[in-house]
């Protein structure tokens, strides 16, 4: 069993469709390249809000944090919009420690981050 | 969606490295290799500090220091580290060796900004750790981290 799964799925909503990830384990330096596969190519398609949903992320480290950040600037540079949603505690202290919750719009759920 | 600007102040640490070996406490430890298997070291973090009694916020937190220097293990060497465990009634100490070398003076002093590409980790270790004892040469680096059981409780 992977570490780290991600599935991905185009979610029609009421206003624009929005690219919803979700991450299911735990995000660190010996998957990130695997996740940054994963976010590249779902930036390249060019969604207008990309939201990762962290509620099944037991663990992420700066590695992958770093991964989320490129992908938040690729959105940022084609005017689209990146979003956390749902992080458990410890990867919410690790955003706010690390003062990425400054950098990435982080909600509680995915529905406040897509009406966001 | 305006972010207001936050204060991030850097509370003073001991920054100078210690320049002699610290001794393990007691002789029954046993350090464990890794190399790849992060999980498990933060596997081995938890279940010492839930044998240690600390409190679950604390524990994740703690998961995440010794995590962050593993992975420094990986990100900046090609050899393996050990990682050593122990508590006592006061705190919980993890221990990682490895070889890499630290060259900043000041390591984990500094936030890096946000979508720095590296310097999180030591960081992150002296944010969230009690005390932190950290000493690198040309052998390697050993960076040993306590985190107290009795929150706002001194440690050794």
């Amino acid at each position: 069993m992977d570490l780290l799964t991600t599935s991905v799925a185009t979610v029609e909503s009421e206003s624009e469709p929005y690219t919803l990830v979700e991450l299911v384990g735990e995000a660190d330096v010996t998957n990130s390249d695997a996740l940054r596969e994963v976010l590249d190519a779902e930036v390249a398609k060019q969604p207008s809000t990309l939201i990762i949903d962290l509620s099944g992320l037991r663990f992420m480290d700066s590695s992958a944090l770093h991964v989320v950040l490129r992908a938040n600037r690729a959105m940022d540079r084609q005017g689209g919009v990146l979003a956390l949603a749902s992080p458990r505690e410890p990867v919410a202290k690790m955003l706010r420690l690390t003062a990425a919750d400054q950098l990435v719009p982080v909600y509680q759920s995915v529905a406040e981050a897509s009406a966001g | 969606m305006a972010y207001p600007p936050v204060q991030f102040p850097v509370p003073p640490r001991p920054s100078a490295p210690l320049p002699v070996p610290m001794p393990v406490p007691t002789s029954d430890v046993m350090p464990h290799t890794y190399r790849s298997d992060l999980a498990q070291v933060r596997a081995l973090v938890l279940e010492e500090a839930r044998q240690a009694g600390l409190a679950e916020d604390r524990a994740s937190e703690l998961v995440l220091a010794v995590s962050e220097v593993a992975a420094n293990t990986l990100r900046h060497t090609r050899s393996s580290g050990t990682l050593t465990l122990w508590h006592d009634a006061d705190e919980v100490v993890c221990e990682i060796h490895d070889e890499g070398v630290i060259t900043d003076p000041r390591p984990g002093q500094h936030r890096p900004p946000a979508d720095a590409s590296g310097g999180h980790g030591l960081w992150i270790v002296y944010q969230v750790c009690d005390k932190v004892e950290l000493t690198s040469d040309a052998t390697g680096t050993t960076v040993r981290m306590h985190m107290a059981l009795r929150r706002g409780g001194a440690t050794a």
